[in-house]
């Protein structure tokens, strides 16, 4: 590993240091955990590494409240997001996938916003926002910004729709409408941590005082390209009753999202297990 | 033997070298620097089966900060390894992913591994063999040179054979009411030592000599193959062993990395360090024995055993390491873990150009306990017995002589299964009723292993020095040597025993060849013991000599002195013992207070059958382990295993419980998650990305029940220890999860996809089932 580091603690460096090096190869780094791997592999040449760790712009590193939205600012740790008592409580499903990834130490570094950069069909945290119906707030080197749903910055493995003055600044949630959720992760891996997920599920689901699901948020992490949001498994919800989903429906619900998912084979899984194991976990959400 | 109160054997101690270990204090290989060192690198084969064309190193060589560039064409040295068929550098052919081709020594890491990169070799590709069955057909080609398989087993792809045999076989399959034959496949699995290999060499010019700073676990044999490598004198090697992150077996044999860093360190006239990365070292660092088991067992109506046969392939890979005898062991299991009335074994380890396996805790009996313990299930259920029961009935007792001839002095078999069987509640779990999302099940395992050392070189001794300073300091010069398992610790803990000297006062000396006295190594769980019995006797003839000297200066007639707090004591009488030492030294007979000793263990080497009491005594185990099976996921989940193991007797406990648990995790891995996974001969999964090492998180609660039988060969009666508890657990994990789902697994690991894979045809069979009755019904 062989490259150059530029450290930013302002938003007007950063913006300066994406804008320099328009014409350089350059990256962004901000918790290094996927791309200390990624360069040790690559053997990249003439690299710049643009390092955010220490930018100290609140937008950028914390968790703030703004109207019917929660914004999680793109340096927000995964240990941020495990220690946030609101997310903890409203938002389970993305509480869940942040104490899922790897170990506490890697959790301490990896950030949201280098998860969703990342563009593993596998992350964890993003697949937990694609059923959040997150979107993604979009900063560049002019200082404009642009908003995009999270389901559509992924575009493919390791391809977001950046370009290259570009840099992702945080990520907004809509408010819960209901204090009446039903929502989890469920990661299927070989090991209890450290680990990548083979296939996961993501589901955020609200409900009436009565157990009528109003609204659903469904994806499915590694089984594609990118992280699908199931809309059709989320459709096939919506009006029944949360505490009378039969076993028919549990079943049709889970065919539903499976339509979603186009795995492939590789040394972790085979794409028939990843099929499987995705319709036994979409089934099994709805058992007691 | 009886039971002797002892006042630091037995209790806990912690280990000597925990602090540094656990403070960053701790010298490995990867820390030393010398002045001048040079770093190397080397460059591997691209395919793992081609010729090699041509070999153009110019580049390289011109290229700023190489001092030196070595290929096959500038060295003059012997091949290496168990058989002798592996060249340290390769020209002419490559048979495997790990060939090395050509090696650089630079000023630093960077400018080698570079300079690798600028050497250009052409290849002429060839399609390789990676199916040991595959190269046991006539058309398969000859895939090692050097290999003497056709002259000595009848097909030119056997790197070695082994038959072994005992009883009326025919005569017990007439006897057998029920007979079990399965097929069994192994993975290739890695020991995944913490600290990644490493050598310094170190050659003087000046007089020749050669040191290095090496992490083998057995320095004087080591010592011996870089000699005959290199075609030098072995006096003039010395080695020696900064602290070793992790050995597990991988570092029995010597590999080409080593006698490559001393070549580029002769050839440079500078020191040389070779470091491996963590990708390096899953691809090039030694694997378990791949091995496909065909296991046929009888019982008769009773369930005692009558007969087992095994017919064993294995693949040996491109080169034959120490790995190629791991048979030694296996065929010892197959003929005398529990009662065997007749065995018939045969194995045969087969060239490919896959990389070759070497050895690792445990040396096949994994292997051989995973596929003897399914096919006792399997028994059982066949005749309607509990599984307990029909092992009790048959485990080995007190007083046997199996039919390879080892001698069972002590047996703790029968006591180990009854508290495994009791303590996990096993007959409860067992027969609950299987229902729901998760499936709970619990099975079983034994085992047997050496726990007196093996005799398989010339000789399993171990030399002991001992130093008493004129400050009564006491410095023990081991032979054996610390890899981790905690032998230092437990030497040192002998020596207070015995002659009262505070641990403070203790230093072990066990790092360097030219200083200590001789041993065979740290392999099958011997060193405690060997070095032990080594210590013992050296303590014994210091005694005899500050007895005599205290019994002179206090003018009183006896041979009876007792060693407390630093002093020597009889009946009123008491004397420093540090005075005593300076009066031994500065007083007639001016001698110093050093003795030295040689143990052998009274084991013998077996004949040529086989046959012969090969280790000073043995150690039994059993182990109940109980999972939960998630029926959605199919993964496999250990919630808690129960160990009960003759050891003898029970030296240090926390040491004692820390290779239970050690033992537990790498057998639950090779149980479960733990493969190599490879592509034509090359590895796919070369991380702990991809390699699925289960982390502590992953590990269930070890129960430990040690089981004392005071064996009198041992140290205090204690019996060998450390390979034991990953020996069966693999095979009680299969028979927990069998029992959980009602579906057997023949091949290792049983992963989550090959659960739901067995689930979902279960089912269809289910299904099926019910057309049938359907039919039959309507028809």
């Amino acid at each position: 590993m062989d490259f150059d580091v530029i450290n930013v603690t302002t938003t007007d460096e950063l913006c300066s240091a994406i804008a320099g090096n328009l014409n350089n190869n350059f990256r962004i780094g901000a918790g290094y955990t996927d791309l200390i791997l990624e360069l040790k592999q690559a053997r990249v040449q003439d690299l710049t590494i643009i390092n955010i760790a220490q930018l100290e712009d609140p937008s950028f590193n914390s968790i703030i409240e703004k109207g019917d939205h929660i914004i999680l600012g793109a340096l927000v740790t995964a240990s941020d997001l495990v220690d946030n008592k609101k997310i903890k409580e409203e938002y389970p499903v993305l509480y869940e996938s942040a104490l899922s990834v790897a170990s506490t130490q890697i959790r301490n570094s990896a950030t949201v916003g280098g998860n969703i950069c990342n563009a593993s069909p596998a992350a964890d945290m993003s697949a937990a926002l694609v059923a959040l119906q997150a979107i993604c707030n979009i900063l560049d080197s002019d200082g404009r910004e642009r908003n995009e749903p999270l389901v559509s910055f992924i575009k493919g493995v390791r391809k977001t729709s950046l370009v290259k003055n570009e840099i992702l600044k945080s990520i907004s949630i809509p408010k819960n409408s209901s204090s009446h959720i039903k929502s989890g992760f469920e990661k299927v891996g070989t090991r209890k941590s450290m680990e990548i997920s083979i296939v996961s599920l993501s589901y955020h689901i609200q409900c009436s005082s009565e157990g009528t699901i109003e609204k659903a948020g469904v994806s499915c992490g590694a089984v594609a390209t990118t992280i699908p949001f199931a809309s059709s498994a989320c459709n096939f919800l919506i009006g029944k009753n949360i505490d009378a989903i039969s076993e028919i429906e549990r079943i049709g619900f889970a065919k539903k999202v499976l339509e979603y998912a186009i795995p492939i084979s590789d040394i972790r899984a085979s794409a028939w297990y990843r099929k499987e194991v995705l319709f036994n976990i979409s089934k099994s959400i709805f058992e007691s | 033997m009886m039971k002797k109160e002892l006042k630091v054997i037995g209790k806990s101690t912690k280990k000597l070298d925990g602090k540094a270990r656990v403070s960053g204090q701790a010298v490995y290989g990867h820390d030393i620097e010398l002045p001048n060192m040079l770093h190397g690198s080397i460059l591997r084969t691209k395919y793992p089966c081609a010729e090699i064309i041509s070999i153009d190193t110019s580049k390289a060589e011109v290229f700023e900060g190489v001092e030196c560039v070595i290929t096959a064409n500038d060295i003059d040295v012997n091949n290496i390894s168990y058989k002798r068929d592996h060249p340290i550098l390769k020209k002419g052919t490559v048979n495997c992913n790990r060939d090395e081709i050509a090696a650089v020594a630079a000023r630093n890491k960077e400018i080698a591994d570079k300079a690798i990169q600028l050497i250009e070799v052409k290849y002429k590709v060839k399609d390789g063999i990676y199916d040991p069955f595959e190269a046991l057909k006539d058309d398969a080609p000859r895939v090692n040179e050097f290999g003497k398989g056709a002259e000595k087993f009848g097909n030119k792809n056997i790197a070695e054979s082994f038959h072994y045999e005992h009883g009326d076989l025919e005569g017990q399959k007439a006897k057998s009411k029920v007979i079990i034959k399965k097929s069994y496949e192994l993975p290739r699995v890695t020991h995944a030592c913490m600290a990644t290999s490493n050598i310094t060499a170190d050659f003087n010019q000046l007089d020749g000599r050669l040191t290095l700073w090496s992490s083998t676990q057995v320095p004087f044999l080591y010592q011996r193959d870089i000699a005959h490598a290199l075609k030098m004198a072995p006096s003039l090697i010395r080695v020696i062993q900064p602290i070793i992150g992790g050995g597990f077996g991988s570092k029995l044999d010597m590999h080409p990395f080593e006698p490559i860093c001393a070549l580029l360190s002769i050839k440079s006239g500078k020191p040389v360090q070779i470091l491996f990365s963590r990708e390096e070292e899953f691809i090039l660092s030694p694997t378990r024995q791949p091995m496909v088991i065909e296991l046929t067992t009888g019982a008769d109506e009773n369930g005692k055993f009558t007969f087992r046969e095994v017919e064993i392939i294995k693949d040996n890979g491109a080169y034959t390491s120490w790995g190629a005898t791991t048979p030694f062991v296996m065929m010892q299991t197959y003929s005398s873990l529990y009662q065997v009335p007749a065995c018939k074994f045969d194995s045969h380890a087969i060239y490919t150009n896959n990389p070759f396996a070497g050895s690792f805790r445990g040396y096949g009996n994994p292997q051989a306990t995973f596929s003897i313990e399914t096919n006792i299930d399997l028994m059982a259920e066949e005749l309607g017995m509990d599984k307990g029961e029909i092992r009790l009935i048959n485990a080995n007792y007190k007083g046997e002589i199996t039919g390879q001839g080892l001698i069972y002095k002590t047996c703790g078999a029968i006591p180990a299964l009854e508290t495994v069987i009791r303590k996990s509640g096993f007959d409860q779990i067992v027969n609950e009723p299987k229902t729901g999302r998760y499936l709970r099940g619990i099975g079983l395992g034994s085992m047997l292993h050496v726990g007196g050392g093996a005799k398989i070189y010339r000789s399993d001794g171990c030399g002991t020095i001992l130093k008493l300073d004129d400050y009564g300091y006491l410095t023990i010069v081991t032979g054996s040597n610390e890899i981790g398992q905690g032998s230092e610790t437990v030497l040192a803990m002998i020596a207070i025993e015995e002659l009262g000297i505070p641990m403070d006062k203790i230093k072990v000396i066990n790092t360097d060849t030219d200083v200590k006295p001789w041993d065979v190594g740290v392999h099958a769980s011997r060193t405690s013991f060997v070095a032990g019995n080594s210590l013992l006797g050296a303590i014994k003839l210091l005694k005899e000599k500050l007895n005599s000297k205290a019994s002179e200066l206090l003018d009183i007639e006896t041979e009876n002195w007792d060693y407390m707090d630093g002093k020597m004591y009889f009946g009123e009488f008491e004397i420093n013992l540090d005075k005593v030492a300076r009066e031994i030294h500065f007083g007639p007979p001016h001698e110093l207070c050093t003795v030295s000793y040689f143990y052998e263990p009274p084991s013998s080497f077996q004949d040529k059958e086989y046959k012969g009491d090969v280790s000073g005594n043995y150690a039994f185990a059993s182990q109940a382990i109980e999972v939960e099976v998630d029926t959605v996921t199919g993964n496999i989940n250990v919630l808690s295993v129960h160990v009960s193991q003759d050891v003898g007797r029970v030296l240090n406990p926390i040491g004692l419980q820390g290779q239970m648990e050690g033992g537990v995790a790498t057998g639950a891995g090779y149980a479960l998650t733990e493969e190599m996974i490879y592509e034509k001969g090359m590895l796919k999964n070369p991380s702990f990305h991809g390699y699925k090492l289960l982390t502590t998180t992953d590990m269930p609660p070890v129960h430990f029940y040690p089981i004392e039988t005071y064996d009198e060969a041992g140290p205090y009666g204690s019996k060998g220890a450390g390979e034991a508890p990953l020996i069966p657990t693999a095979a009680a994990i299969a028979n927990a999860v069998s029992n959980a789902l009602g579906v057997r697994f023949y091949s290792l690991p049983i992963t989550a996809e090959k659960v739901l894979k067995a689930l979902s045809e279960k089912k269809n069979e289910l299904k099926l089932e019910r057309v049938y009755f359907k039919m039959s019904v309507e028809t």
